[in-house]
């Protein structure tokens, strides 16, 4: 057993997988620091999202990227229509608000198990083949992925740090209240936070859909991942919850390879209330306590 | 009264009695299977195996038993595969719905969890988890219709060591009942027969990415991948996930049909050269006629369990024909026991299991073992429970 | 998620010919409704008894959950208690040899220390992040139990698990465990009823509608929460006693998430504010997949989009409706 090839292999697998738990909890904790709102049904526009690549790619033949590129869209769109007609009143109602998202939750799960059925289904692959870097060998479309996955990154990045609404939207997770003194309509973020951050989510669920099955149980793992990384990143932390992301990801990858994946799995778990009572404001405590 | 209220109400009378007339005797057997979330491709097999066994003698005017024709429903509730679910549908099955037979469990947890309640009330159950407790001297009232990896593994590994020269195998499993039963009897066939289980990895059900346990086992010189244990779909991941991995050994799947799904999830090319075990042998005409039937009225190709269940409700008829009765439980499970050579559309049918259960409720239905060349299996070997492959 | 239920209770009537005053009518009345609604199930067969037993022990379970609540926290892991209860008092009859109500007190007991140890240390965290740590800490539980095979029996869970019986009495039969159960339901929302009536009830209450002002006449939140915490941890941990009893097989399977959300799910259907809101959520919400049987998206969905207009449009929850009604008539 060469330790380095499998470190190596570990790494690589680690920081892929920690890529997608970024993208899910970015999104997350997007929406908890706009609206103040614990967002159960994350899993399930995760889900969604790899749903509707699903029916683009494989019913409308369309390319790829397109799909996720269109996943997006209709996730923003959903979002943000479901935020002003069902999440307006629980604004900044944490408790009640988060309980109303499990609401959410279970109806989106359950009108995807009616349209969709029980059981999983298959993207065909977007790659095919694997290649190998100094000994570590990655599968194609894994490349693929994560290729799509920076991109994305480095436009929510950009959108963020320079463009008005990206500004706005950053002013209003930091402290709404001087937002809204600055002239920021605050009413108009809360739709786009809720809406992008789900979208986020989609974009997750769709550029995973290759190379995972689909099913509508699919979003409760990541959902999980999500929570344990805004806890670690800090509630309401961007770059808390990335960097958090990529560290849970590759905690996973290096425990898995140590311990058997239930201790693996326990250990983590452990550390996310040890971390979450250590660090009430996140690993680089910018979040909130 | 006029006319029209005289007419109307003649009418009615007429259409009464004739509904009366026409109206028979309803034989319920009842289904508890998971038809939601993992499982639900292996229930649903089970449901309209037996929904497919009932349209049978429903067409030729009901189950003929004891002089009365029977007409036979099915009624199916869901168990989402959890223990706790299928006790509150077993209840309302056997207290509510009053059945005496019933097609399922699913899953080894649930069927544990029911036995109580149906052993103790006389209900016939037909379970496909693969534990060896579900069977006993103790549980008389318990059947199996499908084989197990305890009567399947040892004849199909014997045969894949000698013909494939498979040395060291690393398997995952779902960290559950089925799943450490299963990695439990492969093990001990593997040593018996010279080759070794030199990985185990045990998962959470609902885990998709296998690439990190992959990468542990491989790392251990593994030749083969055993995916014996896991649900069609995940089975399918392991395999698209390790071939993406560079992995160029074999990958078998020592028990439970799965074809249809590896394909779909796995893609052709992945699966090329994969040897499953097969229980159907679609060459053999009753076999075809029934996946044909089941095709036109479900739009599916039937899991490759379904037509034990389908077999095994023919009995079930004929069992109680033999008894002359529908009710009495009893009667019917003698009968069932005694039927050795029922012409099902598997083959020709009867029981085992004394040795290794300790009463012969296990059905002993012929397997193959079978390549996966270009898409369709192709049998390699034939094999019963009792005299092993060829 | 066990829920399960039969109707509601019917709401209280009056009647003109009698002579008594107004409130006296409605209690009386209402007392003799709940009597014959409690007794039915004996009468009423095999399957109800089984929904009767459920819902009085999510009666129990959902009480304990309210409790937590009312103190200012909301547990996503009531699941937790639950399954240490049950599997507690089955371990501890089966390594030890105790008799099963030695078994099910001392689980209690070590429930409540579990308990109180952990809430001194999470208690501390306040709101959305409470939830997410106890959603965290249930998880970990159903691991621990799923992988300590030796002893839990892990995935496969425990079977044959024998009645509870004092002295030579057994709780075999439905029957006799309805009775069990609906004493232990009634007497839970009895301790509710009479805990919130006394001061340190009164001190958890304060704690929760202001724990700034709360903490500076005195009241020390941490404690009073760390004690609800305790007290509400205790009676899920009697449910999971009674649960493993009743049912006769336990598996990890049975306390997972889906658990948590079935329980916030009845408080918040049978209404926050109401004392009664855990006892009219559980009796709603326990039976009601019966009806769906068949249909089991169409339950969820149902229950997602009550859980989404009841916060709205109800916030007292169906308990709350009730209040309401008696509220009007009670008016002159």
């Amino acid at each position: 057993m060469d330790w380095n090839l499998l470190i190596g292999q570990a790494t690589v697998n680690g920081l892929i997988v920690g890529l997608l738990y970024l993208l899910m909890a970015v999104g997350f904790t997007l929406v908890f620091g706009v609206m103040r709102m614990v967002n159960f049904a994350h899993g399930e526009f995760y889900m969604l999202g790899a749903f509707a690549a699903y029916f683009f790619t494989t019913k409308l033949a369309l390319p790829f990227l397109a799909a996720v590129a269109l996943s997006f869209v209709a996730a923003i769109v959903v979002g943000s229509l479901l935020e002003w007609f069902i999440l307006k009143p629980f604004r900044k109602d944490e408790l009640n608000g988060m309980i109303v998202t499990i609401g959410l939750a279970l109806i989106l799960q359950n009108v995807a198990l009616m349209a969709f059925g029980p059981d999983p289904v298959s993207l065909p692959s977007i790659a095919s083949g694997a290649t190998t870097i100094l000994g570590v060998t990655v599968a194609n479309s894994r490349v693929y992925v994560v290729g799509f996955a920076v991109l994305v990154l480095l436009l929510l990045y950009a959108f963020l740090r320079h463009s008005r609404a990206g500004r706005g939207l950053r002013a209003v997770v930091e402290d709404s209240e001087t937002a809204a003194i600055q002239g920021v309509r605050a009413r108009l973020y809360y739709p786009l936070g809720f809406g992008i951050g789900v979208g986020l989510a989609a974009i997750g669920g769709a550029l995973m859909a290759p190379l995972f099955s689909v099913s509508p149980f699919m979003g409760q793992t990541p959902l999980l991942k999500a929570f344990m990384v805004v806890i670690l990143g800090g509630l309401g932390s961007i770059p808390g919850a990335a960097l958090a992301g990529l560290c849970l990801g590759l905690l996973e990858s290096y425990s898995t390879l140590f311990l058997s994946t239930s201790t693996a799995d326990m250990l983590i778990f452990l550390l996310v209330m040890v971390g979450m009572l250590a660090f009430p404001r996140g690993l680089i405590g910018r979040g909130e306590a | 009264m006029n006319r029209v209220t005289r007419n109307a109400l003649g009418m009615m009378l007429f259409g009464a009695v004739t509904l009366q007339a026409a109206a028979q005797e309803t034989l319920k057997i009842g289904a508890l299977v998971t038809l939601s979330g993992p499982g639900a491709a292996w229930g649903q097999a089970m449901k309209n195996a037996a929904e497919l066994a009932a349209d049978k003698v429903n067409t030729v005017g009901g189950l003929e038993v004891g002089g009365k024709k029977y007409r036979v429903e099915v009624v199916a509730y869901d168990d989402k595969y959890q223990a706790g679910e299928a006790v509150t549908v077993a209840n309302r099955l056997v207290f509510e719905d009053k059945v005496k037979f019933i097609i399922g469990p699913t899953g080894s947890a649930p069927t544990l969890a029911v036995q109580p309640i149906t052993e103790k009330n006389q209900v016939l159950t037909s379970t496909l988890g693969f534990t060896n407790k579900a069977m006993g001297v103790d549980k008389p009232f318990s059947f199996r219709p499908v084989v197990t990896t305890y009567e399947f593994s040892e004849p199909q590994i014997a045969w894949m060591v000698k013909n494939l020269g498979v040395k060291k195998a690393g398997g995952l499993f779902p960290n559950d009942e089925s799943g450490q039963v299963i990695a439990r009897d492969l093990e001990a066939a593997y040593k018996k027969n010279n080759a070794e289980l030199t990985a185990k990895e045990f998962f959470e059900r609902d885990r998709v990415d296998f690439v990190p346990l992959l990468t542990r086992m491989l790392a251990r010189g593994i030749d083969t991948i055993e995916l014996d244990g896991n649900a069609p779909g995940t089975a399918g991941l392991i395999t698209k996930q390790a071939r993406e991995l560079g992995f160029k050994g074999r990958i078998v799947r020592t028990g439970g049909p799965a074809t249809a799904e590896l394909l779909t999830v796995a893609g052709k090319e992945a699966a090329e050269g994969m040897m499953v075990h097969a229980v159907i042998d679609a060459n053999l005409k009753s076999t075809s006629a029934y996946i044909d039937a089941y095709k036109a009225k479900y739009k599916s190709a039937p899991n490759g369990f379904s037509p034990s269940y389908y077999d095994f409700t023919g009995m079930l008829f004929e069992a109680m024909r033999r008894a002359g009765t529908v009710t009495d439980s009893a009667k019917v499970r003698v009968e069932l026991e005694k039927i050795n050579d029922y012409a099902g559309v598997l083959g020709k049918l009867g029981w085992t299991g004394k040795a290794n259960y300790g009463v012969d409720h296990q059905l002993a239905v012929p397997f193959y073992v079978a390549e996966i060349k270009n898409g369709v299996e192709v049998i390699r070997a034939r094999c019963t429970v009792t005299e092993g492959c060829n | 998620m066990t829920t399960q239920l039969t109707a509601g209770r019917p709401a209280p009537r009056t009647s003109s010919a009698w002579k008594l005053p107004h409130g006296r009518k409605l209690a009386v009345v209402g007392t003799a409704a709940a009597v014959l609604a409690a007794a039915w199930p004996w009468a009423a067969g095999q399957f109800v008894l089984h929904l009767a037993i459920l819902s009085c022990i999510n009666i129990v379970i959902v009480n304990g959950l309210s409790l937590i609540d009312r103190s200012g926290q909301l547990s996503f892991g009531h699941s937790a208690p639950v399954a240490l209860g049950a599997y507690g008092s089955v371990l501890f009859s089966s390594m030890f040899g105790l008799g099963t109500i030695t078994a099910a007190a001392l689980s209690l007991l070590v429930g409540a220390v579990v308990a109180g140890l952990l809430g001194w240390v999470i208690l501390r965290l306040r709101g959305v992040y409470f939830v997410l740590v106890t959603f965290a800490f249930a998880e970990l539980v159903r691991l621990v139990l799923l992988d300590a095979v030796s002893i839990t029996g892990g995935a496969n869970g425990i079977a044959g698990i024998p009645p509870l019986s004092i002295g030579g009495f057994a709780f075999d039969s439905r029957e006799r465990f309805y009775a069990l159960a609906l004493v232990l339901a009634i007497a839970s929302v009895g301790f509710m009823v009479w805990l919130f009536d006394r001061p340190l009830g009164r001190a958890m209450t304060a704690v929760a509608a202001n724990p700034a002002l709360a903490e500076s006449t005195g009241l020390s939140v941490l404690r009073m929460q760390i004690v609800a915490y305790i007290g509400g941890s205790v009676l899920a941990s009697l449910g999971g006693v009674l649960t493993a009893r009743y049912i006769g097989f336990i598996s990890p399977e049975s306390f997972a998430t889906g658990a948590s959300v079935a329980f916030i799910t009845m408080l918040v259907i049978g209404g926050r504010k109401s004392l009664y809101g855990p006892m009219v959520g559980a009796l709603v919400l326990t039976p009601l997949p019966e009806f769906f049987r068949g249909a089991v998206q169409t339950q969820h969905i149902f229950y997602g989009a009550a859980l989404i207009l009841i916060l709205r449009f109800l916030p007292g929850g169906i308990a709350g409706i009730v209040a309401m009604a008696a509220a009007r008539r009670a008016k002159p």
